[in-house]
C-alpha cells in the first residue's frame, strides 16, 4: 500500500477544537493574504489526494507512462479545486472540511485515470456473446457450479438486452463504469442503477427456482 | 475481449447473486462517503447512522466508488493519525 505523504500544514486545521471546516471556510471567503495562503493550502491538499489515487491504480498508472500521470494529477487537482470553492456554500460540517475536500481531488484523478487508460482499448458492447461454460476451478465447486450455470443461463434468459449489455461489461469484462459512461453517452448513476436492476432481477429469478434465499425487499426496491 | 474469454469468473458470479441492497446512486454516495469514512474511522462498535446504511451494499457493488472510497479512508485515516485497517475491512459489505 502507498503511504500517504504528511504536510502537517494542509491538514493542521482538521486537528484542533473549533467545528470541522470552520477555520477553512473562513478563510477561504475572506481576501487578501488570508485567503491567498487558504488557496495555497487547499490546492496542496488536493494535490496529494489526486497523487494519492492516482499510485494506488498501478495497473493503470502503468499503462498512461509517467508523463501524462503527472498531468492528470495536477489537472485533477486543478479541477477539484474550482469543485471545492463553487461548493463551499454546501458544506455542512458534517465531516472534517480535509475529508470533504479530498473527495473532489480523488474522484477526479480516478476519472481522468481511468479515461486515459482505456481510450485506445476497445469495449465489446454491440453484440455481447453469451457467457460460455468453462469446466469448473476448484473455487467453482465451492460456490456451486450449479449455481454458475443457473446465473449464466438467467443472465440470457430474464435480463433486458441493456441489462445484459452493461452487467456483462461492468462485471464480468470490467470495463471502468466512468468509461463505459462515456462510450455510452450515459453518466455512472444510469449505469450503476441498470447494474443494480439486474441484479435484483437476477436474484429474484434465481430464488424463484431455488437457488437464492429470496431477499426481503421486492426487486428493484428504491429509497 | 472474445467469445472464448467470456467465461463467469467467481468474484462476478458471487456479485451477480448478492443482494445489491437499498438503491443508492452514486451521486448520493459521492455525497456521503466523507462522512461515512468518518464514522468508520472513528468508533468500531457504534451503529452506522441511518442515513449510511446504504453506503456497504453500494461500495460492494460498485468498483469505482469503492476504489475511491479506500483512498478517501486511508488519506482520513492519516489526518486523524488512526489505523486504517478495520475501517478499511468495513467500507464494503462483502
Amino acid at each position: 500500500m502507498t503511504e500517504v505523504s504528511h504536510d502537517h500544514s494542509v491538514s493542521r486545521q482538521a486537528e484542533g477544537t473549533s467545528p470541522p471546516g470552520e477555520d477553512w471556510i473562513a478563510e477561504l471567503t475572506s481576501s487578501g493574504p488570508v485567503r491567498d495562503d487558504a488557496l495555497r493550502r487547499l490546492h496542496a491538499l488536493l494535490l496529494r489526494g489526486a497523487r494519492f489515487q492516482v499510485a494506488r491504480m498501478s495497473a493503470l498508472r502503468g499503462v498512461v507512462g509517467a508523463a501524462q500521470v503527472e498531468d492528470i494529477i495536477t489537472l485533477a487537482a486543478d479541477e477539484a479545486m474550482v469543485a471545492v470553492l463553487s461548493k463551499l456554500a454546501s458544506f455542512e460540517g458534517r465531516s472534517r472540511f480535509t475529508t470533504w475536500a479530498y473527495k473532489f481531488a480523488v474522484i477526479q484523478a480516478a476519472v481522468e485515470l481511468r479515461r486515459h487508460a482505456w481510450s485506445r482499448r476497445e469495449v465489446p458492447l454491440d453484440a455481447a456473446p453469451p457467457l460460455i461454460e468453462r469446466r469448473p476451478s476448484p473455487d467453482q465447486y465451492a460456490e456451486g457450479a450449479e449455481l454458475a450455470a443457473a446465473v449464466r443461463d438467467a443472465i440470457d434468459r430474464v435480463l433486458t438486452p441493456h441489462q445484459r449489455r452493461i452487467a456483462l461489461a461492468l462485471i464480468v469484462d470490467e470495463v471502468p463504469i466512468d468509461v463505459l459512461a462515456e462510450r455510452l453517452g450515459t453518466n455512472r448513476n444510469a449505469l450503476y442503477k441498470a447494474l443494480h436492476d439486474a441484479r435484483s432481477r437476477l436474484r429474484a429469478h434465481l430464488a424463484l427456482e431455488g437457488y437464492l434465499t429470496p431477499s426481503t425487499r421486492s426487486p428493484g426496491e428504491t429509497r | 475481449m472474445t467469445a472464448a474469454d467470456r467465461s463467469l469468473p467467481t468474484d462476478a458470479l458471487h456479485l451477480l447473486t448478492t443482494d445489491p441492497g437499498p438503491w443508492l446512486s452514486c451521486d448520493d454516495c459521492f455525497r456521503l462517503v466523507d462522512r461515512y469514512v468518518e464514522v468508520l474511522l472513528s468508533d468500531f462498535d457504534e451503529p452506522t447512522p441511518s442515513e449510511l446504511a446504504a453506503m456497504p451494499t453500494h461500495l460492494s457493488g460498485c468498483s469505482a466508488c469503492a476504489e475511491e472510497a479506500a483512498t478517501l479512508l486511508l488519506l482520513a485515516a492519516t489526518d486523524e493519525g488512526v489505523d486504517p485497517a478495520q475501517a478499511l475491512h468495513r467500507l464494503t459489505a462483502m
